[in-house]
């Protein structure tokens, strides 16, 4: 979940940096609201924690629950 | 050059509502016409959109993977985006149908497999409600509190 918190250890504590969670799938809906913010905007790489190829996947899947209306465009 | 494809489909819910296994069969139309073999076709889930698409708040998805000739997808997608019923499509290449896939279309073959009615295009999702139950509750107990600063 997004932490709005502005101390920086804080903010890194919440990096959930694990590629081997399970498959980014713009199915997987509860996973990918981990990573979106309370508005929807998606979680900069720093936040989430992933290598770039995971973050890119994690973008796609978004964004494709997003044209099917199963994640908001905005909150 | 075939490949096999996975296909989410929105369909509307006025057509579902006359017959569920008509919408199904309206995206198997769609894929026949272009070449495709259907390896899975399901009913993946009733729903409430995230934002209203042509007028509708709810829809039902249909979930399908098939082989098709890669040269085939764009004039499927074309073919999905002129149908009225089909509210959004998505067509993505993947490397096999998954083994889940396989045993849930299969278990919605059965003649008993049956669908409850898509509920009116209003009603908000059962979560929604229980949340705005909880925030009532919550706002009476903080007036509550108010009061008795107040005194």
């Amino acid at each position: 979940m997004y932490n709005s918190s502005n101390n920086k250890k804080e903010r890194a504590a919440i990096a959930t940096k694990n590629c081997d969670d399970p498959v980014i799938n713009y199915k997987n809906l509860d996973y990918l609201e981990k990573f979106l913010t309370p508005q929807g905007q998606i979680l900069s790489r720093r936040r989430t924690g992933f290598c770039t190829q995971c973050q890119k996947q994690l973008k796609k899947a978004i964004k494709n629950a997003r044209h099917l209306a199963l994640l908001p465009f905005v909150n | 050059m075939t490949q096999t494809y996975e296909a989410m489909v929105l369909v509307s819910n006025q057509v579902v509502r006359e017959d569920w296994r008509k919408a199904k069969s309206l995206v198997a139309e769609m894929l026949t016409k272009h070449e495709g073999s259907i390896k899975t076709l399901r009913r993946y889930e009733e729903r409430r959109l995230a934002y209203p698409i042509k007028g509708n708040l709810r829809a039902t998805y249909y979930l399908t993977y098939f082989e098709m000739p890669g040269a085939n997808v764009p004039a499927l997608r074309r073919d999905m985006e002129l149908s009225e019923s089909v509210l959004r499509n998505l067509v993505l290449a993947v490397d096999a149908v998954p083994e889940e896939e396989i045993a849930q279309a299969a278990l919605e073959e059965d003649a008993d497999y049956t669908v409850p009615e898509p509920p009116a295009d209003d009603e908000p999702d059962v979560e929604e409600v229980s949340e705005t139950e909880d925030e009532d509750i919550e706002d009476e107990e903080e007036v509550l509190v108010g009061d008795g600063d107040d005194l």
